[in-house]
């Protein structure tokens, strides 16, 4: 995708939110890309990580790479999941900070919101919570979070400069940015950048 | 956008020391492999450090 979206940025938003709210309510649908425990062994996902995880945590993972394999997070960190859907990461995240440190997800999406949260007061998690918010504006004060997590979300943002001003806004100095996303080896012509579709999948 | 307009935009919004790992077949298998493979789409983890 490109760096500037020539679609309108709410528009690709309201797209983007309805793609994801379906994955929140039917995990189970086939869509054009995979997800739940599939996926993570498909993007080589710690298997002790994963497993003991609840099917409500993971079902409705649907990111692109895995952005725990170039380095695990330390314990008593403070992370933030930006585009945390369903919450599996901002889960697998919390099992490698501990109980000390502390996961902050950030979602625009109500039905994920929803799902995450009660996933987290399922399993007894007090050291996660989600919050509504965009990638563009997070809800994080500065310089708050020791390393920033998100899976397959900035490529959907329409102004990925914001993005990562943002992240760097909320990251401590010599903080951490840890994510995993597409790109593309071939050229994607203007026609096929209009497609709204494209971007949400 | 490419592996390098991505590095690139990460070292442009304050950002050094970028590492990117290796392609994951991100849409193998799955309905939407036929559009990846028309763009040569694949996953990437990115990690950098915030100067």
């Amino acid at each position: 995708m490109a760096d500037q979206t020539p679609v309108d940025p709410e528009a690709l938003r309201e797209q983007v939110r309805d793609k994801y709210r379906a994955v929140a309510v039917a995990p189970g649908a086939t869509y054009h890309f995979h997800t739940g425990r599939r996926l993570a062994a498909h993007l080589a996902y710690d298997p002790e990580l994963v497993d003991p995880l609840p099917d409500r945590a993971v079902e409705s993972f649907a990111g692109v790479g895995n952005p725990f394999s170039l380095g695990r997070l330390a314990l008593g960190a403070r992370v933030v999941d930006v585009g945390s859907g369903a919450g599996f990461d901002s889960f697998v995240a919390a099992q490698q900070v501990g109980p000390e440190g502390r996961v902050v997800g950030v979602d625009m999406t109500a039905e994920m919101l929803k799902k995450s949260t009660e996933t987290a007061e399922t399993m007894g998690l007090d050291h996660v919570e989600f919050r509504e918010g965009l990638a563009e504006d997070l809800p994080i004060e500065d310089g708050w979070a020791d390393v920033v997590i998100s899976n397959g979300v900035i490529n959907l943002c329409a102004d990925k400069r914001a993005v990562f001003a943002e992240i760097h806004r909320v990251l401590r100095p010599d903080g951490r940015l840890q994510f995993a996303d597409i790109a593309n080896g071939r050229p994607v012509p203007p026609e096929a950048l209009r497609d709204i579709d494209l971007w949400t999948g | 956008m490419p592996r390098a307009g991505w590095q690139k935009m990460i070292e442009d919004s304050g950002f050094t020391d970028v590492v990117i790992g290796a392609a994951v077949d991100t849409f193998g298998g799955a309905e939407g492999e036929d559009k990846a493979r028309a763009y040569e789409v694949y996953g990437y983890a990115f990690m950098a450090r915030r100067s």
